[in-house]
């Protein structure tokens, strides 16, 4: 090996351990520069991608084009196109009355927030949402979404720009929540799958008594222990219960579609 | 120099071009790991000085961008893309007097074999750190799919790259590799 080649490898060795030693605030910083600087892609990622799904599902066979015709021949196009675009007004009035009402009548301080990126770390579940420190997120902010009426838990916060913010799924294995089924004292420790492998991955239940009386179909809440996460959050409904040795370990499933997530709304603390 | 230049701008250009690859669901979450394909090409055909700058260069941009910060640091370090793209680029180097003669197929299977490599060791790091291995099929199928597509697009950046060296004049050295050549390799042909 030449000279040249051993100097930079020990200069290499060198910026490598003292990238290593950089203080969780240095890498705060880093990590909000990037975020600020890559914001824009993301977005424009997302609605590039959004784009694409509907011309997608635009696409039909010969048969149905010719369906398609005939019906276009007997409307006018513009009515159709005017039609449409009620449809979807009406759909998204009807989803922003059914947050708005939903936000006033929460305990919990909202800030509503879109989802621009859905791409993330190899072996993480997380989501990107434009709103950040300047919408008083801070890290480890719940974020939920209304499902019937209930605030669904969707993950937390891990990381805050100034505009934008990271969220762990509550599909990873790394977002724990302490949880709760609905109508007995069993409480347990929720967490999602390691590896990031599916979008809806099943949930487990684990460290529930052995003897819990617990069926399929049972609602799954937050308990509220540990502070992170305020208490009766719908996490899911339990799927399947097996008794081991010493505890047992259920199988939830998530009310939430992580996959099909467009807002959200990050907790901020609670109404004074 | 122009060459190196233009490697980093590559680089640079590859992680905007991440922003927009999709994430296959069918394949368990696989995706083209385009900035990781595009150092391991550069790699075969820089000199390794340079090649550990880029891995220092490439390796910080990732981890300011994708590194989950859990609890005070993470369970992957921050900077751990780094030695990890270090290592990769230090193995994918012993193929650039393959590379040099006009063979493409090693480099192309070494650059799959490196990603699936450096997926492993973060996998694995994840375990440890959780205390547990779980290998199930859907990880490998992961793991495979990920390295597979980076193969499928490798040829075209070894393309890319050694069309744009031609034009710049830049010839892969081979210092250190071996004795038996000089630092362009030419005591093959001689």
């Amino acid at each position: 090996m030449s000279r040249i080649n051993i100097i930079t490898l020990v200069v290499f060795g060198v910026v490598l351990v003292w990238i290593f030693l950089f203080s969780p605030d240095t890498i705060r910083v880093v990590q909000r520069g990037a975020l600020a600087v890559f914001a824009p892609m993301m977005s424009s990622s997302e609605k590039l991608e959004r784009s694409i799904d509907e011309f997608g599902d635009d696409g039909r066979s010969p048969r149905e084009l010719r369906k398609r015709l005939d019906v276009l021949e007997r409307e006018s196009a513009l009515l159709r196109l005017e039609n449409e675009r009620l449809h979807d007004l009406t759909e998204e009035n009807r989803a922003l009355r059914q947050a708005l009402n939903y936000v006033e009548n929460s305990p919990l301080n909202l800030v509503s927030a879109r989802v621009i990126n859905r791409k993330g770390p190899t072996w993480y579940h997380t989501l990107i949402i434009d709103q950040g420190s300047r919408s008083n997120i801070t890290v480890d902010s719940p974020v939920i979404v209304p499902v019937d009426n209930e605030a669904a838990l969707v993950g937390k916060v891990s990381q805050v720009g100034e505009d934008s913010s990271v969220v762990i799924l509550l599909s990873d294995e790394v977002c724990q929540v302490s949880a709760r089924v609905m109508g007995t004292t069993e409480q347990g420790i929720l967490s999602g799958q390691r590896g990031a492998l599916n979008a809806a991955p099943e949930l487990k239940l684990r460290y529930i008594s052995k003897d819990a009386a617990i069926a399929p179909g049972d609602t799954v809440i937050s308990s509220g222990v540990g502070g992170v996460f305020p208490g009766n959050l719908l996490l899911g409904e339990i799927k399947e219960f097996s008794r081991g040795a010493i505890d047992g370990e259920a199988v939830v499933i998530s009310k939430v579609n992580f996959a099909l997530l467009k807002n959200v709304f990050v907790v901020s603390g609670l109404k004074e | 120099m122009i060459y190196y230049i233009i490697v980093f701008i590559s680089i640079a250009l590859s992680f905007v071009l991440q922003e927009f690859v999709p994430v296959f669901e069918w394949a368990y979450g696989a995706r083209l790991m385009l900035v990781f394909t595009v150092f391991l090409c550069a790699a075969v055909t820089l000199p390794f000085p340079v090649m550990l700058l880029l891995a220092v260069f490439t390796g910080f941009i990732w981890d300011a961008r994708y590194h989950v910060p859990l609890g005070d640091a993470g369970e992957l370090s921050f900077g751990l893309t780094i030695f990890i793209l270090g290592l990769l680029g230090l193995f994918i180097q012993g193929v650039r007097p393959l590379f040099s003669r006009g063979r493409w197929e090693v480099p192309v299977f070494m650059v799959g074999t490196m990603i699936m490599v450096g997926m492993l060791i973060q996998f694995l790091l994840i375990s440890f750190h959780r205390g547990g291995v779980e290998f199930l099929p859907e990880v490998w199928f992961k793991i495979l799919m990920t390295s597979l597509f980076s193969m499928l697009i490798a040829p075209i950046v070894l393309l890319l790259l050694s069309r744009l060296a031609k034009k710049t004049g830049f010839r892969i050295r081979l210092e250190g590799i071996t004795r038996n050549l000089d630092h362009y390799g030419d005591a093959f042909s001689a």
